[in-house]
C-alpha cells in the first residue's frame, strides 16, 4: 500500500468513530514503517478535521465527535512507545476559552472547546458570563498561548475588545494570541479590535489555532 | 462604470455592489443551501426576481397588492419596554399596553403574551400571575392571543437545574451519561410545558407558541414535539405555533428520534413534517444569517431553504424574520431596507404563508 492510501485508511478509521478500526489502522501503518508523527498528523488528525467539518454540516453529531476523539487518543497512545518520551503526550498548546461577561450563550463556545480539545490542545474552559479579569488571571495561571472569546450578542461583543486592552495594559499582549468568535463577530471586527484571528465555526477555530500555535 | 447598488453585509455594514456581483452572491448563497440541505435550486426567473427586489431603488419595499400575508408577533410588550439587549426600544409600558398596541396600532394578526424571563421553566413559580395577565389581555383584545416562551432545555442543567451539564460530561468522555442527562432534562421540559399550558388554557389562552425550539439541540426539539403531541390530545382546538431556534437541529445527543426520524441534523424542510405530525398548526422555520457574507448571499440562501420547507410542510409556514435570521443582518434594530426586501422575497418567491 502506498503512503497516501495508508493515510486515507487512518483518516477513514477516525471518521468511522470506531476505536478498534483506528487501533488496527495504526498498527498496520506502524508495520509499514511510517513515522509516528506522520501517522498522527497526516492520518489521524486529518480524519479529525473531516469529523469537524461533518459535524458543522449536520452529518455527524457531538457524541460521534467525542468517540472519534477517544479513538484518536487510543491510536496516539499506541504510538507513544515509538516516540521520544513525552512527545506523543505533549499537547499542541494551551488555550483559555470562554464566553464574555454579560453573555450566557455557551453552546457554540463549548463546541469550540470540545473540538480544540479533540484536536489535541489543552483547553481551559471558563464557562459563560465570565468576568473579563478572569480571562487574564487564567492566562497567567496556565501560561496559555491563546485565548478564545465567544460573544453571541452585539451588546456583549465589546467585551472582546476590552480583554485585548487589558492584555496590553498588563504587558501580556505579545505572549498570547487572541481568537474571537460567535455569530455577530466577523473578520472585520477582529481586525478592528486587533485580534489575531476570527473563526466562523469550530472546525475553522481548530485550523486557525493550529496556524497560530504550531 | 457599472451602476452600483447599496446593500449590506450580514453585520449591517453598507456596501455597494454591481448587478453582476449581486447575482453572483445570490447564486453562491443558493448553492450553499442546495448543498447542505440536498434541496432544489431556485429557477432562473426566481433569481432574477430576487435581483430585482434587492436593486429596487426605494429604501423600503412591499409586497404586490393581493399578496399580503398575516404577521404573528412574539414576546409582546418586551419589544417595547425591553432595552436594546432585549431587542426592545425602552418605552415603559405594561404587558396589556404592549399587546394592545400590537393589535391596534401595529397591525399584528396574532399576538403572544410572554414573561420577561421568557423560558417555560421560570414561569412555574409565577404561573398565577401569568394566568391573570392572560385573562386581562383576553378581555381587552380581539386577535388570537397565545402564551409563549422558549423551551430552553439548558435551564435543566447545572448550574441552572438539577441535571449534570452534558457539555461537561461530553468533555470528560462520559458520552452515555451526557445522553442520559439530556433524556432526563427532556422529560422534565415536556412535563413543565404541558403543566404551564394547562393553566394558561384555563385562563383563556387561544394557544401556545414554542419560540426557539431546538436552542439546546436535538433534546430540546424532542421535548417540544412531545409537549405538542400531549397538548393536541388534551385540547383538540388549541392553536399551536412551533418556531425554531436555528436552521439545523444540533446533534448534541445524536440518537433521539420522533416518529422514527432521528432529530439531529434535520434542516427546515425535514423539520416541517415532524412538527405537523406532532400536532402543530403553524411552523416557524429559521435560516441563520452569516455576518461575514452579503445580504444577497444570505437572502439567496435563506429563500432557497425556506422555499423547500414551505413545499414540504403540510401546515402553514410563518418564517422567522428579524435580527440575524431570514437573510436579515444582525443588528439590534434591523434596517428597513433589508427587512422589507427579505420579507417581500419570502412571500413572493419562497411562498410563505405568513411572517
Ligand atoms: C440558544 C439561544 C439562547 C439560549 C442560550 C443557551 C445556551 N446555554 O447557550 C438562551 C435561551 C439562554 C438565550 C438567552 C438570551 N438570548 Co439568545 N439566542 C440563542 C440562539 C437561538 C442560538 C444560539 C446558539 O446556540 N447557536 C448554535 C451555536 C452552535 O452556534 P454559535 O453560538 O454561533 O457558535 C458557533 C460559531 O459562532 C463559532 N463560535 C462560537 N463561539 C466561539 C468562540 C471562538 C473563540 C471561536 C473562534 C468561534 C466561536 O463556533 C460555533 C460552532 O460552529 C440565538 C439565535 C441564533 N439562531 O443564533 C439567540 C440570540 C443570540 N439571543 C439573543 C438574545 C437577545 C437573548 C436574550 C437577551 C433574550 C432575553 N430577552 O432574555 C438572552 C441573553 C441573556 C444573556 N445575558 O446572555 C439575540 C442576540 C441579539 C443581539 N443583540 O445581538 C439572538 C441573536 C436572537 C435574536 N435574533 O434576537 N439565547
Amino acid at each position: 500500500m502506498n503512503k497516501e492510501e495508508t493515510f486515507k485508511k487512518l483518516s477513514d478509521a477516525i471518521v468511522s468513530c470506531k476505536k478498534d478500526a483506528v487501533v488496527a489502522a495504526v498498527q498496520s501503518a506502524r508495520n509499514e514503517g511510517i513515522e509516528p508523527a506522520e501517522i498522527i498528523e497526516k492520518g489521524l488528525a486529518a480524519g479529525m478535521n473531516e469529523v469537524g467539518v461533518m459535524f458543522e454540516r449536520g452529518k455527524l453529531f457531538l457524541p460521534h465527535v467525542m468517540m472519534a476523539a477517544g479513538a484518536m487518543e487510543a491510536g496516539v497512545s499506541l504510538l507513544e512507545a515509538d516516540m521520544p518520551k513525552d512527545a506523543a503526550k505533549k499537547k499542541l498548546g494551551v488555550i483559555v476559552n470562554g464566553t464574555v461577561e454579560g453573555d450566557v450563550h455557551d453552546i457554540g463556545k463549548s463546541i469550540v472547546s470540545t473540538m480544540l480539545q479533540s484536536a489535541g490542545f489543552e483547553v481551559h474552559d471558563l464557562g459563560r458570563d465570565v468576568p473579563l479579569q478572569d480571562f487574564i488571571d487564567k492566562i497567567k495561571e496556565t501560561d496559555a498561548g491563546m485565548v478564545g472569546m465567544s460573544a453571541l450578542m452585539t451588546t456583549t461583543l465589546p467585551g472582546q475588545r476590552e480583554v485585548i486592552e487589558m492584555l496590553k495594559e498588563q504587558g501580556l499582549r505579545d505572549k498570547v494570541k487572541v481568537m474571537v468568535g460567535g455569530a455577530p463577530a466577523t473578520q472585520n471586527w477582529a481586525d478592528k479590535i486587533g485580534a489575531d484571528c476570527y473563526a466562523e465555526n469550530a472546525s475553522e477555530a481548530v485550523a486557525r489555532a493550529k496556524e497560530l500555535l504550531l | 462604470m457599472a451602476t452600483e447598488h447599496m446593500l449590506r453585509m450580514g453585520d449591517g455594514k453598507r456596501i455597494f455592489l454591481t448587478k453582476e456581483q449581486i447575482l453572483a452572491d445570490l447564486k453562491e448563497g443558493m448553492a450553499d443551501a442546495v448543498d447542505l440541505g440536498s434541496i432544489p435550486e431556485l429557477s432562473g426567473d426566481e433569481l432574477d426576481k430576487l435581483l430585482e427586489i434587492i436593486t429596487m431603488p426605494a429604501r423600503m419595499v412591499g409586497v404586490e397588492p393581493g399578496k399580503e400575508v398575516p404577521v404573528t408577533h412574539d414576546i409582546s410588550t418586551i419589544r417595547l419596554d425591553g432595552d436594546q439587549g432585549n431587542s426592545g426600544v425602552g418605552i415603559p409600558s405594561s404587558r396589556l399596553v404592549g399587546c394592545m398596541m400590537h393589535e391596534r396600532a401595529f397591525g399584528a394578526d396574532s399576538m403572544e403574551l410572554g414573561h420577561i424571563d421568557y423560558s417555560y421553566k421560570p414561569v412555574k413559580p409565577v404561573v398565577a400571575q401569568e394566568m391573570q395577565a392572560m385573562e386581562v389581555c383576553q378581555q381587552n383584545m380581539i386577535i388570537p392571543l397565545l402564551y409563549g416562551a422558549m423551551p430552553n432545555m439548558g435551564l435543566y442543567y447545572t448550574p441552572d437545574g438539577p441535571f449534570e451539564n452534558p457539555g461537561d460530561l461530553m468533555k470528560a468522555f462520559k458520552i452515555t451519561e451526557a445522553q442520559e442527562s439530556m433524556e432526563h432534562a427532556a422529560k422534565h421540559l415536556t412535563r413543565d410545558i404541558v403543566w404551564i399550558m394547562q393553566r394558561m388554557m384555563s385562563a383563556g389562552a387561544d394557544g401556545v407558541n414554542f419560540d426557539t425550539i431546538g436552542a439546546a439541540g436535538d433534546g430540546d426539539l424532542y421535548a417540544s414535539l412531545h409537549a405538542i403531541e400531549s397538548l393536541r390530545k388534551q385540547y383538540p382546538d388549541i392553536y399551536i405555533e412551533a418556531g425554531m431556534a436555528g436552521e439545523l437541529v444540533l446533534g448534541l445527543h445524536g440518537e433521539m428520534a420522533y416518529d422514527g426520524v432521528t432529530l439531529a441534523g434535520l434542516w427546515p424542510h425535514q423539520q416541517a413534517p415532524l412538527v405537523a405530525k406532532a400536532g402543530a398548526n403553524l411552523f416557524g422555520p429559521v435560516v441563520n444569517t452569516n455576518t461575514s457574507k452579503s445580504f444577497a448571499w444570505n437572502l439567496g440562501r435563506a429563500v432557497t431553504f425556506i422555499k423547500a420547507a414551505v413545499k414540504a410542510s403540510p401546515i402553514p409556514c410563518h418564517v422567522n424574520m428579524g435580527m440575524g435570521v431570514g437573510g436579515i443582518p444582525m443588528l439590534e434594530t434591523p434596517t428597513i431596507d433589508a427587512v422589507s426586501r427579505a420579507s417581500k422575497a419570502m412571500v413572493e418567491i419562497a411562498g410563505v404563508d405568513g411572517i
